[in-house]
């Protein structure tokens, strides 16, 4: 009868173990280690009553508590994983916006180096040239706009007509 | 005659007793099923039950995930289609085939050798936590990385 009461606390611990270890496993593996909570709570449970039956009887406790500790290990890698989704899905929130951020920034280059540099436009018709050419000072160019309102001629940009 | 018979009988007993055995003995199934799910559901058909938890919360790809595809485009011999689907895939399987091998090996030599149980026991917990390690390093560090 009391071999019977030794084996029933020695088998809770083989089972603890081997649950603690397939748990272990489990929450290592980021797919799945969000289920590993449940065999990890499983085997600690199971590594508990092993240990409590086996200082009742008497019995050898090592398997049981190496259940018990690895199944807390586990637990706490497990439960990690919340706090990595977590911090991915906020981090997943912001992508949007840093995106929508560099494509502005890329916009505003683009328009910044438009306006810096010298644009030359040459239409070319039945042997007549037109050739507009615009400096890339801005302020040269609202000059410019002043002047042509007012009658000027003494513009930075040119149209040279060619025959 | 018999009684030889006797005490052999008892020792084989006496062994399937031994929490060590069973525990190899349970590990071992279980890397079998592990060998038998990556064999049942084929990359073709794509119809693995387990999804990834990870991307269904956060809608972003982890670092195991097509580890079935791997595991079955190995166990089909597909070793660089594997590699694309997970480049930890092969790294995982042989550490599980290797366990499958390993706890037949240890189990005989502990049933053999009953004077150098102990250390066996002790070499196996240090060599099987080193190599789950080495295993399992991208992965645990890609949880720490964000925890």
């Amino acid at each position: 009868m009391e071999e019977v009461k030794n084996n029933s606390g020695q088998n809770l611990g083989i089972a603890a173990l081997i649950t603690a270890i397939l748990t272990f496993v489990l929450a290592v593996i980021p797919c799945v280690g969000l289920i590993a909570i449940i065999p990890g709570i499983v085997a600690i449970v199971l590594a508990s009553v092993g240990l409590s039956q086996a200082n009742r009887n008497d019995s050898p406790h090592g398997v049981a508590i190496a259940g018990l500790i690895i199944g807390i290990i586990a637990i706490m890698i497990s439960f990690s994983q919340i706090f990595v989704a977590g911090k991915i899905a906020r981090h997943a929130d912001k992508w949007p916006k840093q995106i929508e951020n560099i494509v502005n920034d890329v916009q505003d280059n683009v328009v910044k180096d438009l306006e810096d540099a010298n644009v030359s436009i040459k239409v070319e018709s039945n042997g007549d040239t037109i050739k507009i050419v615009t400096t890339p000072d801005k302020r040269n160019k609202e000059q410019t706009l002043e002047d042509l309102e007012k009658g000027n001629s003494s513009a930075n940009d040119t149209v040279k007509v060619k025959k | 005659m018999t009684l030889s018979k006797l005490k052999n009988s008892i020792a084989q007993i006496k062994l399937r007793n031994e929490p060590y055995l069973k525990i190899n003995i349970i590990l071992a199934g279980v890397i079998l099923l592990i060998m038998a799910y990556s064999g049942i559901f084929s990359p073709e058909k794509d119809n693995y039950p387990v999804v990834c938890i990870h991307e269904k919360i956060t809608g972003e790809p982890c670092v195991s995930c097509g580890l079935s595809h791997s595991f079955s485009l190995i166990l089909r011999g597909r070793v660089d289609e594997a590699y694309q689907w997970n480049r930890y895939g092969m790294r995982v399987f042989l550490f599980f085939a290797g366990q499958l091998i390993l706890r037949i090996i240890f189990s005989l030599l502990y049933s053999r050798y009953s004077s150098t149980r102990k250390q066996l026991i002790l070499f196996d917990i240090v060599g099987s936590s080193v190599l789950f390690l080495v295993t399992f390093m991208p992965f645990l560090t890609y949880i720490f990385k964000f925890s």
